[in-house]
């Protein structure tokens, strides 16, 4: 099979995902990509790249959960595939082998 | 019970309405939850505008679409039935060019129809870009004016685009904002480069800033140097090449006039645009002028032109120069006129100047004559404008009709596609792609017609034009989107209308437009035969007009007259040279004159009495002659004799023509009577006796009226006129031009041919004529295809009806002329509201010429005639078709 390209977002959304194990819909990946990259991103950028995950195959989702705090809205939960874990993983073998070649003095601080 | 924290509602409706439906509602939930985090971390204002840039990241088109059907990601190749796909546009792709090839003739038609229409504006398009495009290639063309004299004396305009040689240096130097004036003075040398000489007409005399002004490429040489010494000259290119072949001619020599003044050359520039108001073949330094006593109104040769400052507004200049030029042409009034300006005023004469925006001069400027080359005229831009305009709305009508008559044959292939399940867009997705392809197939073929043309359109028009303005993209995209347009318009009324029908009736093969449609339809037809029928009565009157001015007596006879020009240039030779000339056996008779009785002459009227009613001035034309003036030329003496050599006294005769006697009150018996010819500067009359009358001949062309006129014997060279006898012409040249060359003259030897010349004077109208004939024949040809478009709608509209009839016993004859009298009527009316507006247009471009030909009732009949013919013609292939069709086909289907 044709390895699909995971772009950088896209890794971490999938990261996130995973992470929240079910948990994960719109507000709760907003919210934990600020805190732990730190970075803000519009509602929409995070939208599409789950929609296009989906498409990709790494995501499932479902409707479900409407609270109150939301009008009683349900919302759109995304669980990882098998795919998508598999991905994850081979993005991480990939960078881990990278990261033996590296020459050991290169790792040195203050070397850039 | 509210909540407070809530995202403005404006916003959440914004989303609302603009997101797609069916992510809406998760969204929408995600973002309100999103407001209150944020509402609780960073307060309300950063909250809202996070929310509304959320929203704007959310809508179309930065919002990513979910695909609703879940299988879609399992299965790539399902598409869904209902919109524009691939597949179905192949389908639609293959279907319309099976179905145009089935109907060849149909389509061609169609497609030529439109094509002509589409290829006469952009050729049209093109001939006006270039209209508007003059002199618009000068950096400065927007701040360029060109100051122009207004006057009027004796209630004569005679005013113009020229002033005196003192004009352009006064307005520099009174008035501030003027950056920079310059005059070009026009004339005309013989330029020698040693071995050969020209004459060279096209050459301007201008200042050392006139490369200030204009944008002038220089090829070799200073521009800003190239005019300031004195006898300096820059050539063109091409100039340039005609004296010196590839060498530099950089710093050479031509010698000018017969007294051989060297100039030397300081530049080659690139050959003028053709979009130019000015052209040239040199520029000359202008000569030194002792300037003193010159002034604005004394020699008005010179073309002034001034720069102004950026965005400056040149109405405020007016008023400015107009103050200027009150002070400085009152004064010279009053030194030459003795009369105040106030008073030359009163005696309702009137004086001023005048702006003129340098890209206006080409299409607004109204001096004919005057202009440095002869203008465009506005009036002939919009003319021609809304002829584009109709033959292009004619054709797209015709293009609609002729689409929706062949898609009504097409009823029994809509119904079965209806039943086997297509939906009405789908029907007018295929039907609009259709006419899409036709026209862009009309695009095509026209584009192909501009570029075949293009060289014979160039010879009626006298352009240069190229294609080049077609690969603009601007230029180019209009034309698709417009092609584009023009087809889905066409195809529109197929598409939305017949597909909306109940496959049950289509099937069944009975359409049938309403009435009012086919009222609208007639109606169409109606306007197309009024601006045929129109031009047909141009062209008619046109030709007729041309005719009768080449028929008529002109008063001489042209035939078979040589006139060598410049003989001026052989100085004493002159006469010398003409003995020769009519020794030969060849030769006639030969005259020395510098007046050729055709064309507009630079000669002004001047005042002659007679002697018993000194005061009463009769204007009219001198010409100076000689003896074999009169029998070179064929006119015919009425009374009197011809001037004689050998009568020494003849030097104070003078010949009249009939006009000249009328006017000078001389009915009975004008021979030997006298009229003051002359009176110097201090009132001494100079009387000349009348020895003969020669009948009226056109001494210009035939617009004007003949005038009075009066030879006298003189010495007046510039030309011989030589009469020869029908033989071996191209000897006799031979043998001149080697007399000719054997004086050394300055001047080449040159010469032409009077019929030639006559012919040349009625050029414009010939070109006229031919544009007439031309847009006549495309707007009959366009008609033609409306009619045949029309007439197969209704062919096929009334099959039926025809198949009863012929069952119930009409005969061929009967039903053709049934089906064809419906389209008389509106052609008929079309020649009774054309024949008044033809006439009118007619009349009036028939005030111009002072003999001209009547309009007579039978160019209507004619044109009317002309036009029920071709119509019917063209009705009659479909209309013979239908009747001769065998009944049970048409009637089968009951």
């Amino acid at each position: 099979m044709r390895r699909t390209y995971l772009g950088e977002f896209e890794e971490i959304i999938l990261l996130m995902v995973a992470i929240l194990n079910g948990e994960g819909y719109g507000v709760t990946i907003s919210e934990a990509l600020e805190e732990h990259t730190g970075r803000i991103v519009t509602f929409g950028t995070v939208h599409n790249t789950l929609i296009r995950l989906e498409e990709k195959g790494f995501v499932t989702s479902e409707l479900g959960g409407s609270t109150a705090e939301r009008g009683g809205r349900r919302k759109r939960l995304f669980q990882i595939t098998a795919l998508g874990n598999r991905a994850l993983q081979e993005i991480q073998q990939l960078r881990q082998n990278l990261w033996l070649l590296l020459p050991p003095d290169m790792l040195q601080p203050g070397n850039a | 019970m509210k909540d407070p924290v809530q995202p403005p509602r404006w916003a959440r409706w914004l989303l609302s309405r603009l997101h797609p439906d069916n992510t809406l509602e998760e969204v929408t939930g995600d973002l309100d939850e999103l407001y209150r985090y944020r509402y609780k971390r960073s307060g309300k204002t950063r909250a809202t505008l996070h929310y509304l840039l959320n929203v704007v990241s959310v809508v179309p088109p930065f919002v990513r679409r979910r695909n609703t059907d879940k299988q879609y990601y399992q299965q790539p190749d399902y598409r869904a039935t209902f919109s524009l796909k691939s597949t179905m546009i192949q389908n639609y792709l293959k279907i319309a060019f099976r179905s145009l090839k089935r109907q060849k003739v149909s389509t061609s038609i169609n497609i030529i129809g439109l094509a002509i229409g589409l290829a006469t504006c952009i050729l049209i398009m093109l001939y006006i870009q270039d209209e508007l495009s003059y002199d618009r290639y000068h950096e400065k063309a927007d701040r360029i004016f060109r100051v122009g004299l207004m006057a009027r004396l004796d209630g004569e305009d005679v005013g113009g685009p020229m002033l005196g040689p003192n004009a352009a240096r006064d307005l520099q130097q009174e008035i501030p904002e003027i950056l920079k004036a310059t005059r070009i003075l026009k004339g005309g040398e013989f330029v020698s480069n040693g071995t050969s000489s020209f004459k060279e007409d096209n050459l301007l005399y201008t200042d050392s800033t006139f490369c200030e002004v204009f944008t002038i490429p220089f090829l070799k040489g200073d521009p800003k140097r190239a005019l300031t010494e004195p006898n300096a000259v820059v050539l063109t290119e091409e100039t340039a090449r005609k004296y010196f072949g590839n060498q530099d001619p950089v710093g050479k020599v031509l010698l000018f006039s017969r007294e051989k003044i060297p100039h030397r050359i300081t530049g080659v520039v690139r050959n003028v645009p053709t979009n130019a108001h000015f052209r040239f073949d040199m520029l000359v330094s202008s000569p030194d002028d002792d300037e003193q006593h010159i002034g604005w109104m004394y020699r008005i040769n010179y073309y002034t032109y001034v720069v102004l400052p950026e965005k400056y507004n040149y109405k405020k200049l007016e008023a400015k120069v107009a103050q200027l030029a009150e002070r400085q042409i009152g004064a010279e009034l009053q030194e030459f006129l003795h009369l105040s300006p106030k008073q030359f005023r009163e005696k309702g004469n009137d004086f001023g100047i005048f702006l003129q925006p340098l890209t206006k001069i080409h299409l607004y400027s109204t001096f004919g004559g005057n202009e440095l080359t002869p203008g465009g005229n506005i009036l002939y831009v919009y003319v021609i404008i809304a002829i584009a305009a109709f033959m292009l709305l004619i054709a797209c009508v015709n293009f609609m009709n002729l689409s929706t008559a062949t898609a009504v044959r097409r009823s029994r292939e809509i119904g079965v596609r209806k039943v086997l399940g297509s939906v009405k867009r789908q029907l007018q997705q295929q039907f609009l792609i259709e006419s899409v392809l036709l026209a862009v197939a009309a695009l095509i073929v026209a584009l192909l017609i501009v570029c075949l043309s293009l060289p014979y359109f160039n010879q009626l028009t006298g352009k240069t034009l190229t294609l080049s303005l077609l690969t603009n993209a601007f230029v180019a995209t209009g034309l698709i989107v417009g092609t584009v347009l023009v087809g889905l318009l066409a195809g529109s009324y197929p598409a939305f209308y017949l597909s909306s029908f109940e496959p049950v009736v289509v099937l069944k093969g009975r359409i049938t437009a309403g009435r009012g449609s086919f009222n609208l339809r007639s109606g169409l037809v109606a306007f197309q035969f009024f601006i045929t029928i129109s031009m047909i009565i141009a062209t008619v009157t046109a030709d007729r007009q041309l005719r009768y001015m080449q028929a008529q007596k002109i008063g001489f006879n042209r035939e078979q007259v040589l006139i060598i020009h410049d003989t001026q240039m052989l100085h004493n030779n002159e006469t010398l040279f003409r003995d020769k000339i009519v020794q030969s056996p060849l030769v006639i008779t030969g005259s020395i004159s510098g007046q050729v009785p055709i064309g507009n002459s630079a000669l002004d009227n001047t005042p002659v009495m007679s002697r018993e009613n000194p005061d009463k001035a009769v204007m009219s034309r001198f010409y100076k002659v000689d003896d074999e003036y009169i029998p070179t030329l064929g006119m015919h003496m009425i009374e009197g004799r011809n001037f004689s050599k050998n009568l020494s006294t003849d030097s104070s005769a003078v010949i009249l023509n009939e006009t000249a006697v009328r006017a000078l009150g001389w009915q009975q018996n004008p021979i030997g009577k006298e009229l003051i010819g002359h009176i110097d500067d201090n009132g001494v009359k100079t009387y000349y006796r009348v020895i003969g009358v020669v009948s009226d001949f056109h001494f210009e062309s035939l617009r004007q009226k003949i005038g009075p006129l009066v030879m006298f014997l003189g010495g007046n060279s510039g030309n011989i006129l030589v009469k020869t006898r029908p033989g071996e012409l191209p000897q006799l040249l031979a043998s001149l031009k080697e007399q000719w060359e054997s004086f050394s003259p300055a001047a080449p030897f040159s010469y032409s041919f009077l019929d030639d010349r006559f012919k040349q004077v009625y050029l414009g109208e010939q070109k006229i004529e031919q544009v007439l004939t031309l847009f006549s024949g495309l707007t009959i040809f366009i008609a033609c295809l409306g009619l045949f478009g029309l007439a197969t709608y209704t062919a096929e509209q009334r099959t039926k009806e025809i198949g009863v009839r012929k069952v119930l016993g009409a005969s061929v004859g009967s039903v053709v002329a049934l089906l064809s009298q419906d389209f008389l009527k509106p052609i008929v009316i079309a020649l009774v509201l054309a024949s008044p507006v033809a006439w009118w247009g007619m009349d009036q471009w028939l005030k111009e010429f002072a003999y001209k030909v009547t309009i007579d009732w039978w160019f209507f009949a004619l044109a009317g005639l002309l036009a029920i013919g071709i119509a019917l013609l063209t009705v009659s292939y479909q209309s013979i078709k239908a009747a001769l069709t065998n009944p049970i086909k048409s009637l089968r289907n009951e």
